[in-house]
């Protein structure tokens, strides 16, 4: 639909609105909720496959007209059924089912909010210029260069001691950290392991360990022999010594996992952790599984470097060793491009060997971890257990941290049983800082904030790995574009620089008792860089842009909105 | 001439008929595919049923190739996946860069490279030339990843807070603006064709800082462009000394110079006047060829000295799967090779009319 069009929709769609809006001026409900579904009722909607979206006006308290997202049911698929304005600094999100989740997903920096008519102006594509409520305002993007922000002095929290933030990018990190070294930049991104020493032998600079939720593991696919006797995979988990991959690969700062989920994730260590290595019984139980003189078998990776698997084909040949060390166990190394090993061995869970993949959180919620991997119907290792999901599901369903407590840990205590996989490493990473930066820190989750840096002059040049993509970052994923966005752009909540949820727009998020309704009231004493107040409807819009693939808001950059669909379980409306 | 030119730009046309095939098709066999690059490695297999229908991937490879040799020939490379830009657009932005360095590179090389190979020939089988010529084989084999980080750890960080220091990566330090001469002059463009050349133009920062008279961007420019220059200019400079000594030597055993010295002509004239000229001919040969690889090759400078030229997006766009990008930045530096190589061969007539005779 080319852009004319999409403007002209939500003219129309706006124009219906308003007729419906006109006819009900008498009318003064006694609840918002009850106004809101009123004007629902009489105004237009988008319809496509199962699901209806209504994008409405509906009469509220005073002037204020709130929108309404409809999904018009849950049949679609997805978490949210109806996100309300219910007046001008209260929006009320109304989910499928139970969501404990919520608040660390919201505060996730894709789910920033925009002010409604920038994000109408724009047609849903405010690619090169967001307009947010952060503490900066974005100057200049020098395609291929850098991104410029400027201090916003209207900032309702910490404005930044700086006049001029600058974000650049060099994919080395050599390159960074020659950047930091020769006095360029302030601070940087991820350096190599190799650079450890030398930044810890410089006086100039400091070394800020940042603890990445992450988690590298040997997976099994249990529907293939001899990997569907638990004994096997137990004998297997005996035998390896791990902290000798954490010693001989990882940067400091690593830690062998003692349980699936980092330990930083309230619930994520519930239960008994991991058992250390006794290969004699690892023998014994491989001799009793009926392979007393071991096996063969393959071990599939992909060479993609990431945070939780510095070095894939390393890492590989170790194991390997040590699988023939300890077990007898002949295994073959087999490398798959990596869009095939992920189909293959993560979503096809077809791959008849040891597979060895990892992951890194989205948002600070055992759920993130657990249940997207041990959840009920993933195949990435075999049939399932229902020792596992079942308490998986129970858990996510509860509100009460004493009910979820026990439930992790039966959930926990039955993957060490059951050995689905083997947690190997939850790897550690660094951020640099210039020494003479009060202030820099490298939080666990979310994005670094430049206004906490002070380095005593008005310039701060802040150095990672690569270009954004865009700035519009409801439909970006890589961590380069979130952090330029954060500069810019707030969410309902936000990540504290200790990894903590905390209220940001919304001063707070008070949910039912099932946790299937929020309601989250706004702080109002919020502008956006445009000079336009922040209220309930930019949240409404924003999430809108976002989640509905039929509104003509629905732009972004690729089109794609992945974390709009991968968290909130699919995009209303969507086809296919 | 006119028809020489013609000839040569006639046969310039399948050249890129075929890079343009060849570089579609090999985009397309690398491992990966768009999709995973673009919407990460959760992406389900409905989110890329949608990524390659919006762009176009779901269609037959021929389908393809036909609608972009189509769109080639109207100059519209097509749009990067990965920024969502036109590819145009983008060399708009890169290019610039990558034609700075590479001439700033060119400049340096044939600047050094030409009297190092001269004063080699002439002081031959001298401790002179012994030097000059272990220089060269230094230079050639030198690689330039490793000579770039070494060149801005010196200049960055040894020399920090010093006269000599230089900067090692970007093309502005921070804070420092380049405003183009049409914005300098107060010029409003109206969107069109003339508004991006203009752009284009603009977006060569030494250049623009020149004719806008703005001596800090050009001190800025000039600085951050040194290092990566001098870095890309080693092999070509090392290359470039050696032909001019070996064309220079040849020449000097010729008969005509031995006619020329029993004439009584100096030295320095016989060089200058006879030989020097006579042994241009490969000289300029592999200039030219030179200019062609630093158009395209300049992937391990930008990318060491953090540099956003045309290197850098190729790789980028290589790993990325961005298939516009890789085949519109490929054609484009096909492009320029097959100009440069024509120039080239325009300068053969100037340094021997026999051939512009023929």
């Amino acid at each position: 639909m080319t852009l004319t069009k999409r403007l002209l929709a939500l003219l129309f769609v706006f124009a219906l609105v308003a007729a419906a809006c006109g006819g009900d001026d008498d009318d003064t409900g006694d609840t918002a909720a009850e106004t809101t579904e009123a004007a629902a009722e009489t105004t237009t909607t988008a319809a496509a496959g199962d699901a209806e979206t209504t994008t409405t006006a509906a009469e509220a308290m005073d002037d204020f007209e709130g929108l309404v997202l409809d999904a018009g049911g849950c049949d679609y698929g997805g978490r949210v059924e109806k996100i309300s304005a219910l007046d001008e600094h209260t929006v009320e999100f109304d989910l499928c089912g139970p969501h404990p989740a919520f608040l660390a997903q919201i505060a996730f920096i894709v789910f920033g909010i925009q002010p409604a008519e920038y994000l109408e102006a724009t047609g849903g594509a405010p690619i090169d210029n967001p307009i947010g409520t952060g503490p900066y305002t974005l100057q200049e993007w020098v395609r291929g260069d850098s991104v410029v922000f400027q201090r916003f002095d209207d900032y309702y929290g910490q404005v930044a001691p700086h006049q001029t933030a600058v974000l650049r990018w060099a994919t080395e990190s050599a390159g960074r950290l020659l950047e930091l070294q020769s006095g360029v930049a302030s601070g940087m991104t991820f350096p190599g392991p190799e650079d450890y020493a030398t930044i810890e032998a410089d006086a100039n600079l400091s070394l800020l360990d940042k603890p990445e939720p992450n988690i590298f593991y040997m997976g099994f696919t249990d529907i293939f022999a001899p990997f569907d006797d638990v004994r096997v995979r137990q004998a297997i988990s005996l035998a390896m010594d791990r902290q000798r991959i954490i010693d001989t690969f990882y940067p400091p700062g690593s830690e062998v996992a003692s349980h699936f989920t980092p330990c930083s994730v309230e619930f994520g260590c519930e239960g008994e952790s991991w058992p250390d290595q006794d290969v004699a019984a690892a023998q014994a139980l491989l001799a009793e599984a009926g392979f007393p003189d071991g096996f063969s078998t393959s071990i599939f990776y992909r060479d993609v470097t990431r945070g939780y698997l510095p070095t894939p084909g390393n890492v590989a040949a170790d194991i390997q060793a040590q699988l023939k060390e300890t077990l007898n166990i002949d295994a073959e190394v087999v490398q798959m491009e990596s869009a095939e090993f992920i189909q293959q061995c993560s979503s096809a869970g077809q791959c008849d060997g040891i597979h060895l993949l990892g992951w890194t959180g989205d948002y600070p919620h055992v759920t993130n971890f657990l249940d997207f991997h041990f959840g009920e119907g993933v195949t990435q290792f075999g049939n399932g257990h229902p020792e596992i999901h079942e308490a998986l599901t129970e858990a996510s369903q509860t509100a009460d941290p004493a009910v979820a407590q026990p439930l992790y840990e039966t959930a926990n205590n039955a993957i060490r049983d059951l050995v689905p996989m083997i947690p190997i490493a939850h790897a550690g990473s660094a951020f640099v800082a210039g020494s003479n930066v009060n202030g820099a820190y490298a939080p666990p989750w979310g994005q670094v904030l430049f206004n906490y840096w002070d380095n005593g002059t008005d310039t701060m040049v802040f150095v990672q790995g690569n270009e954004p993509i865009s700035l519009y970052c409801a439909d970006e994923s890589d961590g380069e574009s979130l952090r330029a966005c954060a500069q810019v752009v707030e969410g309902l909540y936000s990540y504290s620089q200790s990894g903590e949820v905390q209220p940001q727009l919304a001063t707070e998020c008070v949910p039912n008792e099932d946790l299937s309704l929020w309601t989250c009231s706004l702080r109002n004493d919020v502008v956006f860089h445009d000079g336009s107040t922040l209220d309930a409807n930019d949240v409404v819009v924003s999430f809108t842009a976002g989640l509905d693939a039929a509104s003509p808001l629905h732009t972004g950059n690729s089109g794609a909105f992945d974390y709009y669909s991968y968290l909130w379980n699919g995009l209303i409306n969507a086809e296919g | 001439m006119l028809g020489f030119i013609t000839r040569r730009t006639l046969l310039a046309i399948p050249v890129l008929i075929g890079i343009v095939i060849v570089v579609f098709l090999l985009v397309r066999a690398i491992p990966g595919d768009p999709c995973t690059a673009m919407l990460g490695e959760r992406a389900t297999e409905e989110a890329c049923d949608r990524f390659n229908e919006a762009n176009g991937l779901d269609e037959p490879i021929w389908t393809q190739l036909t609608i972009y040799m189509g769109n080639v020939v109207t100059f519209d490379l097509g749009e990067s996946v990965r920024f969502s830009r036109p590819v145009n657009q983008l060399l708009i932005e890169r290019l610039p860069l990558t034609i700075e360095l590479a001439l700033s590179a060119l400049t340096i090389a044939v600047v050094v490279g030409v009297p190092l190979g001269i004063i080699s020939a002439r002081r031959h089988n001298t401790a002179v030339d012994t030097a000059t010529m272990a220089f060269a084989n230094v230079g050639v084999s030198m690689p330039v990843f490793w000579l770039g980080l070494m060149l801005a750890y010196l200049f960055a960080v040894v020399f920090k807070d010093t006269p000599f220091a230089l900067p090692p990566s970007g093309r502005l330090t921070a804070g420092v603006f380049s405003t183009p001469y049409y914005e300098a002059w107060g010029w409003t463009l109206q969107e069109g064709f003339w508004a991006k050349y203009h752009e284009f133009v603009g977006n060569h920062y030494i250049f623009n800082a020149v004719i806008t008279r703005d001596w800090t961007v050009l001190n800025d420019a000039v600085r951050h462009m040194i290092l990566p220059a001098v870095a890309l200019a080693t092999i070509p400079l090392a290359i470039i000394a050696r032909i001019t000594r070996s064309s220079l030597l040849e020449v000097m055993g010729k008969d005509y110079i031995r006619t020329a010295r029993a004439k009584g002509a100096n030295e320095q004239r016989v060089v200058r006047r006879h030989a020097l000229r006579n042994a241009m001919l490969p000289v300029v040969t592999i200039i030219g060829l030179q200019m062609g690889l630093l158009l395209g090759g300049a992937v391990l400078t930008e990318t060491v000295f953090n540099l956003a030229g045309v290197g850098r997006a190729l790789f980028d766009a290589i790993t990325g799967r961005d298939y516009a990008v890789v085949q519109g930045f490929t054609v484009v530096v096909a492009a320029g090779y097959v100009v440069v190589n024509l120039l080239v061969d325009l300068s053969y007539g100037y340094l021997d009319p026999r051939i512009r005779v023929k």
